[in-house]
């Protein structure tokens, strides 16, 4: 019984914590419908701070009131600067220029403070424990339960019972009305954005003596703190309040009790909401948002366009003759992810739909080689069609309970259903070897050449990377892809002229997950290894900034993204330390100065063929 | 109250209006007519702030309010009911109505008032903007414009896609304003309610003013009427 | 056979009843124009008609068919075809493109992958006729959203001609013109042919009397008359309710 109590209290306390997040990311994300991905960054930027200005005055409450101003401070300028030209240009960017300010904070805190875990010390004064009826439980706990329920009043107070809310909504409806009705817009946005970013401060120093504090801690509490407002309503103070209440305490006692499968509920349970209700519990089923502002008409190819793309491909035929053994390597491995980015486009950027779950069939295709290899020794090349084959085929299933869905549900639904096959990676360890991964069986060969030799594999996945590129320039340019495109221009139009766009979209799905698949396949025969963390979130996180790096709803974008990434990846790591900053400040300038991705851009500068 | 002189203005690197001069006075009606794309909506649009002139000066109460932003033109009392009603569809009604109303209890309009000038509004109160019908978002609108006690309004095109009936309303209305001081400048298609309401016609045609004048001038003026209004 | 049957439909947004046993027939080749007070459940019925909005009891025939509930995609197959009240187009691609796809499903192969969507000569075909039955011609390649306005509400009607409907449904197809745009779609509409059965919503007086076989009035989601356009235009409640004429 007592230890019953104490693991609610733990629940709760954890709760709280997640309501701090949570509060801000449901202003932020919820009202203003801007994605923020560096808010767990708010959150350790203020434990950190919290922690210096304990260790220079001695005192926590100092830190509790002092260290939020520098993090709000960074917020507002991150506002200003950097996020309010991106509003009206919809997720894609928020997403890809936040990210790069994920990169830059990780990197600025493991510079200054390190990589070990720190800890705060509970404040002198509740250092003592309290006896109340059922046991001893510690005051500063209490406290903490006490600080977060007051935050939540006050908040209430201030949201509800004012008509801020329906002002910011107002401004995300149509900032231009709202301007013409007297309202300050921008000013009230920076505003309710650097409160957001206050909670989230607020949050990480009272969270430093119950958490480690260490870089990395920023997504570990994000993702739980997105998925608390999708389950509890986009937007709605009491989902933010409840849902995290909720997902703390069913995460403490998950983790208590039912250890395997404690991560398998939480993400089971997301799923359950949003197909019950795709608006969360407390949200409001608002219009659909306005379309994203990914415009590009339909480019046929020309004779022009014909021959570059020729000479690129005797370019990438000669190119390997004068490189190294490390280099061919890499490259090989930019044909792969090249594949798996163009698989992403074909859902993103040509049917408009975002995924986050776009690993779960890369890792589907990556395991049947693997698995089917080891347990039945099949040869790779079998195994990589049996791979596509049940990549489209888990795609499919999937898809189906997605694709009854849009925007942000759909791109929780995918999360959470590549949660559930991660799962099932890191935990089936007999088959899958879980997070200490398990080798290829057999390397096989490539038309009787050995693919260690890296002039071998090189080609393999260029061959693989050119077929794959034709084919999907095809769909593209038939009318199937056609009919993609109109789903994403106008899905209501699409049906009323007599395409069932559901299935359309299924089928979008189903093709993507299918050469995700083959990209999964192929990667472990390069490879020669696969473990849980090529299915994590994080996996279809880099794919998704890949493909928008270099450019959704293009071809040629997502290969050029995967190349500009995984080239930033490995080649900067190995000059620079701080190659995560360099990375980060990359992508941010790439929103910046090339809206659409990097190949957007460059058709930007091209004279339009469908021009009036 | 209001006055443009002169005024260029520029959409992007077009050159739309060109030097147009207009004056509306305490309670009075001036309407703007012509084609689709004779620049109606742009002077509109340019008293509002939303697009800066270039060249010419608009004074509304005295001040020269060329250069402000749209919300501060708002604050100074200029009520503004665009073309496409701008109702936001995740407010309610009610919201809608009373999110940027400042001074809902001082001034003379109230949500009951609103309410009693369109009775269909009050029966949805709680339905959000984008549930509304076409018409019921154009009476919104014109509400919500009113909510905020104005002393100038300015209607774009306030009677499409409304019931002949909640036309005279509305006709019946705009001169209740009229009567209580209130300046109005109206764009409209409908020539019967032009008619009706305005003291003073302009007749826009490629960004200039080609015709002004009353109500019986218009209607005389077969030539304006036929090569600049098609009727 | 009857175009379209509409058989004691009943349709409500929570407590607010927009349909109300509304029972209506229309004739083949009819044309046939809803009036009614802003809000009575006009665009809802269409909404119904095309699948957009699930009535809640009664039945909706097509030719026949029953295709009540059925999703917007079937009914678009079943010859029914529909305009918006507001512009409701592919607004980032061209206005070729934008009849290309709604021809690709009606007469083409949507889910054909080998062939070139840009280069089918038949589609295009019947394209460039659709723009001149709807004076179109020469903004083929225009990008739908630097269209004009009136421009665009032509193209939505050619985009609901386009898979050739026995029954158009136009939800006010003059709103927002100038009375020599509203002119120009008025003679647009009466040219069309005969044998197309049309249901339509419209305000414009002049436009209702100038296209309308018969009329039905509107009020409160529940048909209050239903006659041709001289018995409506001397009905006293229709002046009452909705003309707002004095009596
Ligand atoms: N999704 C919805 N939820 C709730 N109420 C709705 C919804 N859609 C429409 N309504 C309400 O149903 C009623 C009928 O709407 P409808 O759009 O059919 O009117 P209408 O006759 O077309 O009017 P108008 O001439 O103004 O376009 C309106 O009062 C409207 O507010
Ligand atoms: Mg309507």
């Amino acid at each position: 019984m007592e230890l019953l109590v104490a693991q609610l209290l733990n629940g709760l306390v954890y709760g709280v914590l997640l309501f701090f997040m949570a509060a801000g990311l449901s202003l932020i994300f919820g009202l203003m419908n801007v994605v923020n991905l560096a808010h767990g960054s708010f959150f350790m930027l203020g434990a950190f701070i919290g922690f210096s200005i304990f260790h220079l005055t001695g005192s926590f409450w100092l830190a509790l009131v002092l260290a939020p101003i520098p993090v709000v401070m960074i917020g507002i300028v991150m506002e200003l600067w950097f996020l309010r030209p991106l509003y009206a240009r919809g997720h894609m960017d928020q997403v890809l220029l936040t990210f790069g300010f994920t990169f830059v904070f990780y990197d600025l805190v493991q510079t200054v403070w390190g990589k070990v875990v720190l800890t705060l010390p509970t404040p002198a004064s509740l250092q003592s424990t309290v006896h109340i009826g059922l046991g001893v439980f510690s005051a500063y706990r209490l406290f903490l339960i006490g600080f977060g329920f007051a935050v939540a009043l006050l908040l209430w107070l201030l949201l509800e019972r004012s008509r801020l809310g329906a002002m910011v909504r107002a401004g995300v409806d149509n900032a231009g009305m709202a301007a013409g009705l007297g309202a300050n817009i921008p000013a009230l946005f920076t505003g309710v954005f650097g409160f957001g970013v206050l909670l989230a401060a607020l949050g990480g120093v009272v969270a430093g003596p119950v958490l480690g504090l260490y870089p990395g801690m920023d997504t570990d509490i994000l993702i739980p703190a997105f998925i608390v407002i999708v389950i509890g309503g986009m937007g709605s103070l009491r989902g933010a309040f409840v849902g995290s209440l909720l997902i703390g305490i069913a995460d403490t006692f998950g983790k208590a009790y039912l250890q395997n499968v404690a991560l398998f509920l939480i993400y089971l349970a997301m799923i359950i909401v949003l197909l019950i209700r795709p608006q969360g519990l407390f949200g409001i089923k608002y219009a659909d948002a306005p379309p994203s502002a990914l415009a590009r008409t339909i480019m046929p190819s020309t004779p022009r366009t014909r021959a570059l793309a020729l000479i690129a491909l005797l370019a990438l035929i000669a190119l390997p003759f004068g490189l190294a053994d490390y280099p061919r390597a890499l490259i090989a491995e930019i044909f792969i992810f090249a594949i798996f980015a163009m698989s992403l486009d074909l859902i993103l950027g040509f049917t408009g739909l975002m995924s986050l779950g776009h690993a779960a069939f890369f890792g589907l295709g990556a395991y049947s080689v693997a698995v089917l290899g080891a347990q039945f020794g099949l040869n790779a090349w079998l195994g990589l069609v049996a791979g596509v084959l049940i990549a489209a085929a888990g795609a499919g299933l999937i898809g189906f309970f997605c694709v009854r869905s849009g925007g942000i549900p759909f791109l929780m639904l995918t999360l959470a259903f590549s949660q559930l096959v991660f799962s099932v990676a890191l935990k089936w360890r007999d088959v899958t070897g879980g997070s200490d991964g398990m080798p290829l069986a057999m390397q096989p060969s490539f038309f009787g050449f050995s693919l260690s030799h890296s002039l071998v594999m090189y080609f393999m996945t260029l061959v693989f990377f050119v077929a794959v590129y034709l084919g999907l320039r095809r769909l593209i340019n038939a009318p199937l892809g056609h009919a993609f495109i109109g789903i994403r221009e106008n899905e209501a139009r699409m049906a009323a002229i007599g395409y069932p766009t559901r299935a359309y979209k299924l089928l979008a799905f189903t093709i993507a997950g299918a050469i995700a698949g083959l990209a999964g396949g192929l990667y472990v025969i390069y490879n020669g290894f696969i473990s849980s963390d090529a299915v994590y979130w994080t996996a279809s996180g880099d794919i998704l900034i890949m493909t928008m790096l270099g450019g959704a709803g293009t071809l040629i974008g997502p290969p050029i993204g995967a190349a500009a990434f995984l080239l930033m990846k490995n080649v900067v790591s190995s000059y620079s330390e701080h190659w995560l900053s360099i990375i980060g400040v990359a992508f941010i300038c790439c929103v910046l100065f090339f809206p659409g991705g990097i190949w957007g851009a460059v058709q930007k500068l091209q004279p339009a063929g469908a021009k009036p | 109250m209001l006055s443009l002189e002169n005024v260029d203005s520029y959409y992007g690197g077009s050159h739309i209006l060109h030097g147009i001069s207009l004056a509306v006075r305490e309670g009075e009606v001036v309407c703007l007519l012509g084609r689709n794309g004779a620049g109606k909506t742009t002077t509109i649009l340019t008293v509002m702030g939303y697009l800066h002139p270039r060249r010419g000066t608009i004074r509304f109460k005295e001040r020269d309010i060329g250069g402000l932003p749209p919300y501060a033109v708002a604050r100074l009392g200029v009520g503004f009911v665009p073309q496409e009603r701008g109702i936001f569809p995740s407010l309610s009604v009610r919201e809608n109505l009373t999110v940027f109303a400042r001074n809902a209890r001082s001034g003379y309009w109230t949500l009951q008032r609103v309410f009693d000038l369109f009775p269909g509004l009050q029966a949805r109160e709680r339905n959000l903007g984008f549930q509304l019908s076409g018409g019921e978002q154009q009476m919104l609108s014109i509400a919500r414009a009113l909510m905020l006690d104005p002393v100038l309004l300015l209607l774009d095109e306030p009677s499409e896609g409304l019931a002949p009936m909640i036309v005279k309303e509305i006709v019946d209305v705009l001169k209740h304003l009229r009567g209580k001081g209130m300046a109005i400048l109206l764009v409209e298609q409908n020539l019967r309610v032009a008619l009706a309401v305005a003291d003073r016609h302009h007749v826009m045609n490629k960004g200039e003013i080609c015709f002004t004048g009353g109500s019986e001038e218009l209607e005389n003026s077969e030539s304006v009427l036929r090569s600049y209004l098609s009727v | 056979m009857n175009v379209l049957e509409l058989d004691h439909l009943h349709c409500a947004f929570g407590k607010l009843v927009v349909t109300d046993d509304v029972c209506l027939t229309i004739g083949e080749g009819e044309r046939h124009v809803i009036i009614g007070p802003n809000g009575a459940g006009k665009t809802s019925l269409i909404n119904q008609i095309g699948g957009q909005l699930k009535p809640a009891a009664g039945r909706i025939l097509v030719s026949g068919q029953d295709v009540t509930g059925k999703p917007p995609s079937h009914i678009s197959r079943k010859g029914v075809a529909r305009t918006f009240q507001r512009n409701n187009l592919f607004q980032n691609l061209s206005v070729i493109e934008n009849l290309r796809l709604a021809l690709a499903v009606a007469f083409g192969n949507p889910l054909d992958v080998f062939s070139m969507a840009a280069r089918d000569q038949a589609l295009i075909g019947r394209a460039r006729q659709l723009l001149q039955l709807t004076h179109l011609d020469g903004e083929e390649k225009c990008i739908v959203r630097t269209l004009s306005y009136g421009g665009q509400r032509q193209l939505e009607i050619a985009m609901a001609l386009a898979s050739e409907p026995k029954l158009l449904l136009l939800d006010e197809p003059t709103s927002g013109m100038s009375p020599a745009e509203t002119a120009r779609m008025v003679e647009l509409i009466a040219a069309l042919p005969r044998s197309l059965s049309m249901l339509m919503i419209e305000h414009d007086m002049s436009v209702v009397f100038s296209i309308a076989d018969r009329i039905t009035v509107l009020h409160y989601g529940k048909i209050l008359v239903t006659d041709a356009p001289a018995a409506i235009q001397a009905n006293e409640r229709v002046r009452e309710i909705y003309l707002g004429m004095a009596h």
